[in-house]
């Protein structure tokens, strides 16, 4: 058992918050329902962290704290399917990466683009292709889930797809840790942004976080919270089908607790995009479906754990 | 970060896991279940505690200065983990070695050190733990059980209540007031149980035999000697002392050895088919093991001597929630093993509804996360 960071885990995460200090608060007068930089991404691939995964001594583990410590900025950054799925596959494998399982078409996808590269998992068999406009609506300009999204229309044939010599389950497993961390970021910024929100906001002359029925559901968030954490981390290590599924489940749960909660505690002011809590939470949003949900990632940790 | 046991830790599990088989009776689960302060374990612990000293693993985590084996807090929480799995054949005795034989050697007397040490070391003491009161639960600084010091002697008077173990147990590590000082007020007696005014009533309870007791003090008289450390040091005393003990029964442990063995049986009845069960004990074991987790990342911070903050309460919380998940999933999808005495799950479905309350209730660890954790201004007094 050793669970501290190591002095580089410890250094790459400070060497991201450094980068990223720019992007750490939401720009002023902007009222955007999702909030993405090129700029940023750009900066983030070129440092290599989200190359971490493939580097001796940091590993998965690793990039799920990377992926963790960027869900945690406001604005939406493709980090977990390429730190954590690309490295099994080919790490040349354009940005940004989007996962998608059997019945996908018709959806909206997180980060979908013509040029993204679609990671495809049918049938027990993994494969990617490029996406083109025949395969990509038009994304809307306002994404309900705080992600940039569009809709797939099509899959190109078979043949136009490339196969991997990857197990499925390998991929399902690092997706639901790379889901998990994600999580476990946004549940810590949106957790953050409440805290400051109610500590400083004053009705009947005391700050409404002296309330105990805000405090005790905003303690049970961060009891919540830390679980996420913790389990992402552990899934990430063992890398074990059912460490992974539980972590994914939990991240969901927990996101199911919390979201509602935080802009209960915002007032009206919860329901403006003046305020950034929606660039954390309506993302968590988006991540409870992902996976089938609670029940689908459930059922995979059942069968991992009992058979 | 690396979630393994060493093989050295492996072994000592695979040890504890050999004496226990070699220890407990067949009929060990009849007497389990009757819960750690039932006369049966009492008894039991008494003999198998002294067997376990023998063995070199009643306090393998002491310091080499106390006996011990200078081992880590880990080993500490494999042994817990195999004890209480097992049914906690220590009995009451787990306290001993998780707090009171410490607590004794940094801060007793030559000679309290010299008359009640031995006992514990030979795994053959009982103590009880005095510290609330009818009208002092949660706010514990409250307590106004009296001790006025008299000519050599100190004459208490009160009541405790919710004592465990009080009802066998050879000693009480009693908190009394000394003074009107609210935290400074509060000095520890250690008393005899068997000392002329003291009445121990047990209270009937839906938890099980043996734990809970009312403890009564008419003009009870210990001489001067009792005194555990100055007048007023109680509260400085305790919070060292028992800065590790909200954790100190490994439930998250205990929640899912319970959750595995109701999926074990649903699995030879039939009940585990279809997709709401396994839903269902999926998000138990979610949270017996963020709760596991959570636990760990405190014991990791205790072997490296770091300073353990409020996130013991974070903790703390979570197993609260792992508990009830396995509670209720036991009771949604097997009643019958309840209503037919199953051991273990009887056994975990008594003790289960205990984590909330005892050691600080769940609000009260709500409270210390919303103000220390995550540092919201205080709620006016
Ligand atoms: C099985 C068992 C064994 C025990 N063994 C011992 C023992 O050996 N020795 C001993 O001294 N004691 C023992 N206790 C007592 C235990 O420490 C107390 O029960 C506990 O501290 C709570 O006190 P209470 O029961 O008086 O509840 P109360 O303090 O009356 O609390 C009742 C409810 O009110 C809530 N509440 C109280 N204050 C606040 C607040 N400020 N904010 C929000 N909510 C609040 C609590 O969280 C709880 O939900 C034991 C208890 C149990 C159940």
């Amino acid at each position: 058992m050793e669970l501290a960071l190591s002095d580089d885990q410890i250094q790459i995460l400070d060497a991201i918050d450094t980068l990223a200090k720019p992007y750490a608060s939401v720009p002023i007068h902007d009222i955007s329902f999702a909030l993405t930089s090129e700029e940023l991404d750009r900066e983030l691939a070129e440092g290599g962290f989200l190359d971490v995964a493939a580097m001796e001594e940091l590993g998965p583990e690793t990039a799920a704290l990377v992926v963790e410590r960027l869900a945690r900025l406001p604005f939406a950054v493709e980090a977990a399917a390429s730190a954590l799925v690309r490295p099994l596959l080919d790490p040349e494998l354009p940005r940004p990466l989007c996962l998608i399982q059997d019945g996908a078409v018709g959806r909206a996808v997180r980060f979908l683009k013509p040029g993204a590269t679609v990671v495809y998992l049918c049938d027990g068999v993994v494969c990617s292709f490029t996406a083109n406009t025949d395969h990509v609506v038009e994304a809307q300009d306002e994404s309900i889930f705080a992600y940039p999204m569009a809709v797939l229309k099509a899959l190109p044939s078979e043949i136009e797809m490339r196969k991997y010599n990857v197990s499925a389950d390998e991929v399902l497993t690092q997706w639901r840790i790379g889901l998990a961390a994600e999580a476990s970021g946004l549940m810590a910024a949106a957790l953050a942004a409440t805290v400051t929100y109610v500590s400083e906001r004053k009705q009947f002359g005391r700050p409404i976080a002296t309330f105990q029925a805000l405090r005790h559901r905003l303690a049970e968030a961060q009891v919540l919270t830390n679980g996420a954490y913790w389990m992402t981390m552990k899934a990430a290590v063992t890398r074990d089908p059912g460490d992974a599924a539980l972590a994914a489940l939990h991240a969901q749960e927990a996101a199911r607790r919390v979201t509602y909660d935080f802009h209960q505690f915002l007032g009206a002011m919860g329901m403006t995009l003046e305020h950034p809590l929606h660039l954390w939470t309506y993302r968590l949003k988006a991540l409870m479906s992902e996976l089938g949900g609670r029940g689908a990632n459930a059922l995979a940790a059942a069968e991992a754990i009992w058979g | 970060m690396n979630f393994e046991w060493t093989d050295e830790q492996q072994a000592f599990r695979e040890k504890l896991r050999t004496f226990l088989a070699a220890e407990l009776p067949d009929n060990w689960e009849s007497i389990a279940h009757h819960g750690p302060g039932s006369a049966e374990i009492t008894a039991f612990s008494r003999q198998f505690c002294g067997r376990l000293a023998e063995a070199g693993m009643l306090f393998p985590h002491w310091p080499v200065a106390m006996g011990g084996q200078g081992l880590d807090a880990w080993y500490q929480t494999i042994l817990a983990e195999e004890m209480w799995a097992a049914g906690e054949p220590r009995g009451a005795q787990y306290m001993n070695v998780n707090w009171i034989g410490p607590t004794l050697m940094k801060y007793g007397s030559q000679e309290q050190k010299k008359t009640l040490l031995p006992p514990i070391v030979a795994g053959n003491a009982i103590w009880c733990q005095g510290f609330s009161e009818p009208n002092s639960g949660s706010d514990l600084a409250s307590l106004r059980t009296r001790a006025v010091l008299d000519a050599g002697e100190y004459v208490i008077n009160g009541q405790k209540i919710w004592t465990s173990y009080a009802g066998l147990a050879d000693n009480c590590f009693l908190l009394t007031r000394t003074s009107d000082d609210r935290k400074r007020g509060i000095t520890i007696l250690i008393v005899p149980m068997d000392t002329p005014g003291i009445t121990v009533r047990q209270i009937p309870s839906i938890i099980g035999e043996g734990d809970i007791h009312e403890v009564f003090f008419d003009d009870v008289i210990v001489p001067e000697s009792a005194r555990f450390g100055d007048e007023g040091q109680a509260w400085e005393i305790i919070s060292y002392s028992l800065r590790n003990e909200r954790l100190g029964i490994p439930r998250y442990h205990l929640a899912r050895c319970a959750l595995d063995r109701a999926v074990g049986l649903l699995k030879t009845n039939g009940g585990w088919k279809g997709e709401a069960v396994k839903i269902e004990a999926a998000r138990a074991a979610a949270l017996t093991e963020t709760a596991r987790n959570a636990c760990y990342a405190i014991v990791d911070k205790r072997v490296k001597e770091l300073p353990i903050g409020p996130e013991a309460s974070s903790a703390r919380y979570n197993v609260v929630m792992a508990e009830r998940a396995v509670s209720e999933f036991v009771v949604e999808y097997l009643p019958q093993a309840l209503i037919d005495g199953e051991p273990y799950l009887k056994m975990h479905h008594q003790r289960g509804i205990v984590a909330g309350i005892a050691s600080g209730a769940a609000e009260i660890q709500l409270n210390i996360i919303a103000t220390e954790v995550l540092e919201l201004p205080r709620e006016p007094r």
